[in-house]
């Protein structure tokens, strides 16, 4: 929820934002009706990416930025379809 | 003849035995949202978990035992953060194409700069393990705004958070604060600028105190950095 308002602040303050969700928390975007977000298929705690994953990561950042330039109302909800893998850094 | 086995009357029962993933005796935050389910469910949980490790000792693959783990993360958070409903999305457009636009960034993940530790209630260099087992006190708290110049050496960047399991954005950063991505992404003018400093918070959190006491701040002070657009990354 910390995110969501924090998005909701600044959006209604006059600054455009996008927020990246997991899934398991697509519904606190929903129900707090976000400006724009991106929604990933990946665990908790993993928003972006697996660790040593750089590939993942870019697509992540671009689909968020990229609703900066598409997005045409509030409650802008876009899911990327990739499925969890984990990363190139060994624990 | 033979004693008869007398049932344990302090036998954990398989409530105890889920909730105790949750800041319990057997602490995991990859594992808390057992705590959300019905003993059933956790029950259920565990039998599928345990077929799919099974029929991992043939075909070697992990990929369905992270599909069924993510699965069941999604229905146990499913009941979560219902409760702070709004009506209305508010939407301000950008004045620019993202790619001439100054992008600010700030994250939930914890991460604070090595010389800038926020000491959460006063403690000096607190672990990890102390920040979960103080999970209470972070929520009744006023979240502490880290800030964290992008030239920052990685090896000064740190990350501590009483909600989540850090040890994936332990190994990499970019897992949850995206600095070097977003620096590619200038320099191949994806974007216009990476405004510095960017900036990460814990988000467990007093959500009251969170938009009454912190936020009206942090609008300020990203106003005066003259972003265009903010990228918020959640945990």
């Amino acid at each position: 929820m910390s995110v969501g308002h924090v998005a909701r602040g600044f959006e209604e303050a006059g600054i455009p934002t996008v927020s990246v969700f997991v899934r398991a928390f697509r519904h606190v975007a929903e129900v707090m009706k976000l400006p724009r977000t991106v929604i990933t298929q990946h665990p908790m705690g993993r928003p972006l990416g697996g660790p040593g994953d750089p590939q993942r990561q870019r697509t992540v950042i671009e689909a968020a930025l990229g609703l900066f330039d598409s997005a045409t109302a509030g409650g802008t909800v876009v899911e990327i379809g990739d499925t969890w893998r984990p990363g190139a850094v060994n624990p | 003849m033979t004693d008869i086995e007398q049932p344990d009357t302090e036998a954990e029962t398989l409530e105890e035995f889920k909730n105790s993933f949750y800041y319990g005796a057997r602490s995991d935050l990859n594992f808390k949202f057992l705590k959300s389910l019905s003993p059933d469910d956790a029950g259920e949980f565990f039998r599928q978990l345990l077929g799919e490790i099974g029929r991992s000792l043939d075909h070697g693959g992990v990929e369905s035992i992270h599909q069924l783990i993510f699965d069941w993360q999604v229905r146990g958070y499913e009941g979560s953060g219902r409760s702070h409903e709004y009506d209305t999305a508010p939407f301000v457009a950008p004045a620019k194409p993202v790619s001439e636009s100054k992008v600010g960034v700030l994250t939930s993940s914890g991460h604070f700069a090595a010389w800038d530790d926020p000491n959460p209630f006063g403690v000096e260099n607190m672990t990890q393990a102390e920040a979960e087992a103080r999970i209470g006190d972070f929520m009744r708290d006023t979240p502490a705004l880290s800030v964290i110049p992008i030239d920052i050496d990685p090896g000064d960047l740190r990350v501590r958070h009483a909600g989540y399991d850090v040890r994936s954005v332990s190994r990499d950063p970019e897992v949850a604060f995206p600095l070097q991505t977003l620096i590619a992404l200038e320099a191949e003018g994806v974007i216009g600028e990476l405004s510095s400093p960017m900036y990460s918070f814990t988000g467990a959190t007093s959500q009251g105190r969170l938009r009454r006491q912190a936020l009206p701040g942090w609008i300020d002070r990203l106003k005066v950095d003259g972003i265009d657009v903010l990228l918020l990354v959640p945990v």
